[in-house]
């Protein structure tokens, strides 16, 4: 039970269906900017079980732990992006399965 | 129990929307669904009484992470993905395998563990802010100092990455 009176498994249970649609579209799409999409849901997802438990044990250690989370997600992505476009110059594609210079 | 269904109704919302944004095939409309979901998703961060992250939900993620993602898009000006004909069909039976698999094992070990063992610790949560930045600016400070230097490389990284080689 949560401070809010929110039952821990209902969270829980919006998180791992979250994960879950983020682990679809991570494994179902070929364009490389919406497997990252799906990679920032999966994130924001282990951001909510974070925060149900820090509500549970009623601690503000975990609001800290989803600050640096999200913070080292926008540093992700603008990496993450930049690595795209330089992609897209010298393949003129982002799709996963056409960028296979390193497969055997 | 106000609390307990805004909840619902606000993670129903950010599950309803991520799905629609797993199923579209066009790139632009599959971020302006993971909008909504994020949005629905701080909501679900009020009901659990942490309004600061649900307050960078909206302006971090939302407002800055995902028009990013829009912006490289519309730069890149990446095509809708066509239906796969002649895809390997093992491909799609393995992922559907993966997610199903992976679903079992989140509700077993929900239903293992859950709530059982949560100790209320003595000082109680009330969603203020100042207790959040009491402790980040105090015990978190090298930490936070050296996400500052993170977010400094990335700035830069990012910047040599996608300059247009061979010009200044």
């Amino acid at each position: 039970m949560t401070a809010n009176g929110i039952p821990l498994g209902d969270v829980l249970l919006a998180s791992g269906a979250l994960f879950a649609l983020g682990l679809a579209g991570a494994l179902m799409r070929r364009n490389a900017i919406s497997i990252f999409l799906a990679i920032e849901l999966m994130m924001n997802s282990a951001n909510l079980a974070i925060l149900g438990y820090a509500s549970t044990l009623q601690s503000v250690e975990g609001q800290i732990v989803v600050f640096f989370v999200i913070a080292i997600a926008a540093a992700e992505a603008a990496v993450g992006l930049a690595i795209f476009v330089a992609m897209f110059r010298h393949t003129e594609t982002i799709d996963v399965n056409r960028i296979n210079l390193l497969k055997w | 129990m106000t609390a307990r269904l805004v909840f619902d109704v606000a993670a129903g919302l950010a599950i309803l929307f991520a799905a629609v944004m797993v199923v579209h095939r066009h790139p632009v409309k599959s971020v302006l669904a993971l909008v909504v979901s994020f949005f629905a998703l701080s909501v679900a961060y009020v009901m659990l009484s942490a309004p600061l992250i649900a307050a960078l939900q909206v302006i971090v993620y939302a407002g800055a992470i995902l028009v990013l993602f829009l912006f490289v898009l519309m730069l890149l000006n990446v095509p809708e993905e066509v239906r796969q004909k002649s895809g390997r069909p093992i491909h799609h039976t393995l992922s559907a395998l993966a997610i199903v698999v992976f679903a079992a094992v989140l509700l077993g070990a929900l239903r293992a563990h859950g709530a059982t063992n949560a100790a209320p610790s003595t000082s109680p949560l009330t969603g203020e802010v100042a207790p959040v930045a009491r402790l980040l600016f105090s015990e978190h400070l090298l930490s936070f100092e050296a996400l500052s230097i993170l977010l400094l490389a990335a700035l830069v990284g990012a910047f040599a990455l996608a300059r247009r080689e061979g010009r200044t």
